[in-house]
């Protein structure tokens, strides 16, 4: 295809061959089109072709006049003259032809400015402050480094029109007008008032002349400053003591785009990130305003006109006799307007009348029933005060419908005439005449003769106020015979009278003065009303000790109050004063602000905590290693987030398949002796496992594989096979399971003891013997070594942890502590041994040797080859019990053992081949 | 040693942090200290000539605590931006970012091989990072705290924090165990004796709780101080005679540690003293506030 036919998009990337081509090219350009270009289009190029960057100055390809040497004005240097002719003369130089125009203008003087003299409004002059601060600052060191603030440097001198101004009698803050203008402008006006109101009079003319009035007059009041001595201030012009400096114009905000910028905003000294945003973490918690932003937002203040002078001007002012020549008015035109309350007429209805409270209150001339004692039972006598005011405040309707409901109730007898009857006449008439009192406040004209048009007398004020009244004075709406107790506080809701506490109530009763004061400031509590000025204390102590009283008080009068709340029976109240007593006694010897309340609480806190748990707390391998610490698990896995069985804590996760299966039959079993339990156990373990059993006979090759066994059985089958057991799990209600496990485990241990016992031909062994005997059999086996193996015994230890959560199971049966014996020196011979990774090499290495052996053993083993067996079995189960013990002497989680070793092989099968099938099939069959 | 002894004169006042010190604390053999704050900087001083050494800057927030190794050689410090930095002390480069906590980490402390750092946050966890090898993964997160934790202290064995769920909880490394000590009052900082067998709690009810490690008993409380809102530190003094701490009026207060008396008491700053770091070997002190600076002091 030819070239032309394709259509090239954006610039190819050049070849070294293809320089050669553009080398021709620019060769011909050279010679051809250089000549035809102008200068200014003319591009510099090296030999190669490429553009020269040269003209770095002027940033780019062309340097000089268009890459010329020329000028604009044409090649020929304009200075030159013959010298053949026209001699050059002499060359002046000078300063001025060195300097620009406006520099020129300076040095000679010829600018035109103000000067300092004839500065109306001081920006010179601060100007040339603020400059000479700066040079002095250059000269000495300064606290504050950089330029002066603008706002430290006032203007030296006062400008020429200020100066002239005051010598006129100007003073700064005043506007700058002479009085007679004043007075001129107010004739004026009177002339003018006076003309339109002769002109109003002949109304021909005053049409014309009132408008042209009107127009004047508006113009006037247009032109016209405002008059008083106090406004007319606000003309004169802002001192300059604050010069507009910056290029910024009028309402520049510098925060407008970025408000979070705005002072007080910002963080000490920081924001962070452009990119991030302030969160709540970073909201200063510390409140410094130390690193505030410069606040220069111009605030547009309305007044801002108003001179700073101006305030004490005002001032002076206000004061009334210091204006020279006047004095205050004796008579004054201004009077308070005193408007009397409307009189209701009297023939007045109001149209809406309550039922309950007006009948109550057509009631008050019924004399009052007789004061009766209160009945003895204080319960009944709560009741009756609280169905009364009640009643008092909602009408008989109430005491109807409470009587209507509580018919059969007994405690409420005295509604029917029955016990207390008359003590709770008495105190609903007290109720009623209380609530009457009430209302009658408030509405003063409610058409009772008695009280029209009532003018508020002290005792009414009084009594608003929550006053107390005086003894005799009391208020003449109650007759004087009746002696209202609730009269004394009622005008509050709280009905408690602490004004007639009996004697045991004071709490500071060994300091009268202090008591007096407690009395006031419950008075003052609980009443409202005006705070007397001394209210905290005595005069003469000081604020803290103020304080500190007023803390106290408060503590007893809740005391107080919870006491009287609580006051069914006298005797408890006078507990509880003494209580407070004490508690007072205490507040003013130690002065500690702690009630006994808060005290107590303070010792119950103190016995309550601190308070200690432990838990078990699994750290990482790797955290062990970095603390340099020995794992206390041994880098086992931790056990499932929940905590099933028992047996499930143990440190392979595979287990957990069989185990609501063996805990169920188990469970059902429990009973049973331990031969049968055995038994069952054995036949669970059988029946739940048979593929496990079957693939145990696959690990023999297994072992062969280098794999590092330990990692492949403690995770990643285990892996596998927790998920399996987890699903498993679901379906089984997980309660059962737990209380099967536990059982299973008692019976597993003894079980396991027992048949430990039977394979090792002892009873119960006593000592260590049998276990090292265990132990030496395979050692022998495979190392030819006598005695008890050192790795052997470390191996026992590492396969020995089983987690602690197992330690919770039942204790061990008897046999079991000699295991534990056999752990404690298990353990002491771990001491010595090598550290534990080595340790665990070996350890694998020693097990996978072994495994080797029982495996081949479990092929014979399933045909009944008892010594084989009994190797096997009992190597890996003293194994696991040293194991266990070591891990804690109370697990007796032989049990585990047991099913762990076929867990163990199942997690070893899981890893089997498939070819292997064959030769466990033959071997269930075997074993059939 | 006598409450005369106590360092109540200013040595020095160590100034550039911008903003509010969150915490200052002596090296290991007491020669420098390191100090943290609002300004996201970390500083390096020397306390006894008052002078500034260094600046480790790359924190994207502020900065509140740091913890050097014994051997001087690394720090460790972390903050409101979530990380754990690992930082080189002499090129002042951070060499790992340990990233994980969810929320602000309050505290960090490095373990005696400064192998593992383990840092407290406010995501109610402490973790553990591996400062030897090259992983940013937490060794080891450990979260049955029920809020913040505020602070960590290690022993050679131990991991000991506070939290604001009112726990001190000491996971044993050795022995695989939580102890968790359950103070009733958010606590604020922990701090260990120097014989490591109390620990001092900064609760918020202003009052510092000594507890006996092994029994888990209160042994004695120190009231005076105010300490309501602010995460303040306390501990004691390098012969364990005298308890020291700051409040949050500016005050530094030193308590005899057996009868529970404030011995001395002085205004240390204008703010808040966030920090008290205790001189392991001479009668020296230094504290931080939030008004920016850090006194050293001396007797």
């Amino acid at each position: 295809m030819d070239e032309r036919d394709l259509v090239f998009y954006g610039t190819p990337i050049e070849r070294e061959e293809e320089l050669s081509s553009r080398k021709k090219k620019a060769v011909a350009e050279a010679s051809g089109q250089l000549r035809t270009l102008p200068t200014w289009k003319q591009e510099v190029r090296d030999e190669e072709g490429r553009r020269r960057f040269h003209g770095a100055f002027t940033g780019g390809y062309s340097a000089g006049y268009y890459n010329t040497v020329g000028s604009k004005e044409g090649w020929a240097p304009q200075t030159f003259t013959s010298s053949r002719k026209n001699r050059a003369e002499l060359k002046q130089q000078s300063i001025l032809n060195f300097l620009d125009d406006d520099e020129k203008a300076d040095l000679e003087g010829q600018s035109l400015a103000t000067s300092t003299q004839f500065d109306t409004f001081g920006f010179t002059a601060s100007e040339v402050a603020r400059k000479q601060a700066d040079k002095e600052q250059d000269k000495r060191p300064s606290a504050i480094p950089g330029p002066v603030p603008d706002e430290l440097v006032l203007p030296a001198a006062e400008s020429i029109g200020a100066k002239l101004l005051l010598k006129m009698g100007w003073r700064h803050g005043r506007s700058i007008k002479d009085s007679s203008t004043d007075s001129l402008y107010d004739a004026r006006r009177e002339a003018r008032k006076a003309f339109i109101a002769f002109s109003s009079s002949d109304d021909t003319k005053s049409n014309i002349d009132g408008d042209a009035n009107h127009v004047n007059d508006h113009s006037n009041s247009l032109e016209r400053p405002v008059n008083d001595d106090n406004l007319s201030s606000q003309y004169t012009p802002l001192n300059a003591l604050q010069p507009k400096q910056d290029l910024h114009g009028l309402g520049y905000d510098p925060y407008k785009h970025a408000p979070e910028f705005r002072a007080g905003k910002a963080g000490p000294g920081f924001g962070i990130g452009a990119l991030e945003e302030y969160d709540i973490e970073d909201e200063d918690v510390y409140t410094t305003a130390a690193y505030d932003f410069e606040d220069t937002v111009v605030q547009e203040v309305e007044d801002s006109s108003k001179p700073i002078t101006d305030h004490k001007h005002r001032l002076t002012w206000k004061e009334p006799g210091i204006l020279p020549g006047f004095k205050v008015a004796s008579i004054s035109d201004y009077q308070v307007e005193k408007f009397n309350a409307p009189e209701v007429p009297k023939d007045f209805v109001p149209r809406h009348k309550f039922a309950g409270p007006l009948k109550v209150e057509d009631k008050t001339a019924v004399p009052p029933p007789p004061d009766v004692p209160p009945p003895e039972d204080s319960n009944m006598k709560v009741l009756i005060e609280g169905v009364a005011t009640l009643v008092g405040r909602c009408g008989k309707l109430f005491e109807d419908l409470s009587r209507e409901k509580n018919q059969s109730n007994p405690s409420f007898g005295f509604l029917m005439g029955g016990n207390g009857h008359e003590y709770y006449e008495r105190k609903l008439w007290e109720a009623q005449q209380k609530y009457k009192d009430q209302k009658k406040l408030p509405l003063p004209s409610d058409g009772k003769s008695s009280q029209k048009t009532e003018k508020m007398n002290a005792e009414n004020r009084g009594k608003i106020l929550g006053e107390r009244p005086l003894e005799r004075s009391s208020s003449s709406l109650v007759s004087p015979d009746v002696n209202l107790q609730s009269n004394l506080s009622d005008t509050f809701m709280k009905p408690l009278q602490f004004s007639e506490l009996p004697e045991v109530s004071k709490p500071f009763k060994d300091n009268s003065a202090k008591q007096e004061r407690f009395q006031q400031f419950l008075k003052e509590k609980y009443k409202g009303g005006l705070r007397s000025g001394e209210s905290g204390g005595a005069s003469n102590m000081s604020e803290a000790v103020r304080a500190q009283e007023r803390l106290d008080f408060e503590l007893a009068a809740e005391a107080l109050e919870k006491a009287n709340r609580g006051q069914q029976s006298n005797l408890s109240a006078q507990q509880s004063m003494d209580f407070l007593t004490s508690a007072g006694m205490q507040f003013t010897s130690a002065g500690v602000e702690q009630s006994k309340d808060t005290l107590d609480k303070d010792f119950e806190m103190k016995k309550m905590y601190p308070k200690r748990e432990e838990n078990q707390w699994r750290p990482s391998p790797v955290l062990c290693k970095r603390f340099d610490l020995v794992d206390p698990y041994m880098g086992k896995l931790p056990p499932p987030p929940r905590m099933r069985g028992k047996i499930d804590s143990l440190v392979f996760k595979a287990e957990f398949i069989p185990v609501p299966r063996i805990g169920d039959k188990t469970g059902q079993n429990q009973n049973r002796s331990s031969g049968g339990l055995q038994s069952s156990a054995q036949g669970v373990r059988d029946g739940s496992a048979d593929e496990e059993e079957d693939e145990v006979v696959v690990d023999v090759e297994n072992v062969e594989r280098p794999v590092d066994l330990y990692k492949a059985i403690f995770s990643d089958d285990s892996d596998e096979e927790a998920e399996t057991s987890k699903v498993s799990k679901v379906e089984d209600p997980e309660k059962k399971v737990e209380v099967a496990n536990a059982t299973l485990n008692r019976l597993m241990a003894g079980d396991f003891l027992e048949s430990l016992g039977k394979e090792l031909g002892l009873e119960v062994p006593p000592d260590l013997p049998p276990y090292s005997h265990t132990n030496q059999n395979p050692s022998a086996l495979e190392k030819e070594t006598t005695g008890l193996n050192p790795r052997d015994g470390s191996s026992v230890k590492m396969v020995a942890e089983v987690p602690k959560s197992m330690d919770d199971q039942s204790p061990p049966r008897g046999k079991l502590d000699e295991v534990k014996v056999v752990k404690i020196t298990e353990e002491d011979r771990k001491q010595g041994s090598p550290p534990p990774s080595e340790d665990r090499m070996d350890r694998r290495h020693s097990k996978r040797q072994r495994r080797y052996d029982s495996i081949s053993d479990s092929y014979s083993s399933s045909s009944g080859d008892d010594s084989d067996r009994d190797r096997y079995s009992s190597k890996s189960k003293g194994r696991r019990k040293k194991g266990s013990s070591s891990r804690d002497k109370k697990s007796s989680s032989s049990r585990k053992h047991s099913r762990r070793r076929h867990h163990r092989s199942s997690s070893r099968s899981s890893r089997r081949d498939k070819d292997r099938g064959e030769s466990k099939r033959e071997k269930r069959k075997r074993r059939d | 040693m006598s409450a005369s002894d106590l360092p109540t004169k200013e040595a020095n006042v160590l100034k550039g942090h911008e903003g509010a010190v969150l915490a200052a604390r002596f090296n290991a053999d007491g020669n420098y200290c390191l100090s943290c704050g609002k300004d996201r900087t970390i500083r390096l001083w020397n306390p006894h000539r008052g002078i500034h050494i260094k600046t480790y800057k790359s924190h994207g927030r502020e900065v509140r605590d740091v913890h050097v190794t014994p051997d001087n050689s690394k720090l460790v410090s972390c903050g409101g931006d979530r990380q754990v930095f690992y930082w080189d002390v002499s090129t002042g480069r951070v060499i790992r970012k340990f990233r994980g906590h969810e929320s602000e980490v309050n505290a960090v402390k490095f373990n005696e091989y400064a192998s593992v750092a383990v840092s407290a946050g406010y995501d109610q966890s402490l973790r553990s990072w591996d400062c030897r090898s090259h992983s940013t993964e937490p060794i080891q997160i450990i979260d049955t705290f029920s809020d913040s934790v505020m602070s960590v202290c290690l022993t050679k064995t131990e991991i000991i924090a506070g939290s604001v769920d009112g726990t001190v909880r000491t996971f044993d490394i050795r022995v695989g165990r939580e102890i968790s000590d359950n103070l009733g009052q958010p606590v604020n900082c922990i701090s260990l004796s120097n014989d490591g067998n109390c620990i001092l709690a900064s609760c918020l009810d202003s009052t510092l709780r000594l507890l006996d490690r092994t029994t888990g008993e209160l042994l004695q409380e120190y009231k005076g101080h105010t300490c309501r809102s602010f995460k303040m530190d306390c501990c004691l003094t390098n012969t364990d005679a005298h308890v020291t701490g700051g409040s949050e009026d500016g005050y530094v207060y030193f308590w005899d540690l057996v009868d529970a008396t404030v011995v001395s008491r002085f205004r240390a700053h204008a703010s808040v003293v966030t920090s008290v770091s205790y001189h392991p070997k001479d009668s020296c002190m230094v504290t931080a506030s939030v008004d920016g600076t850090i006194r050293v002091w001396k007797t």
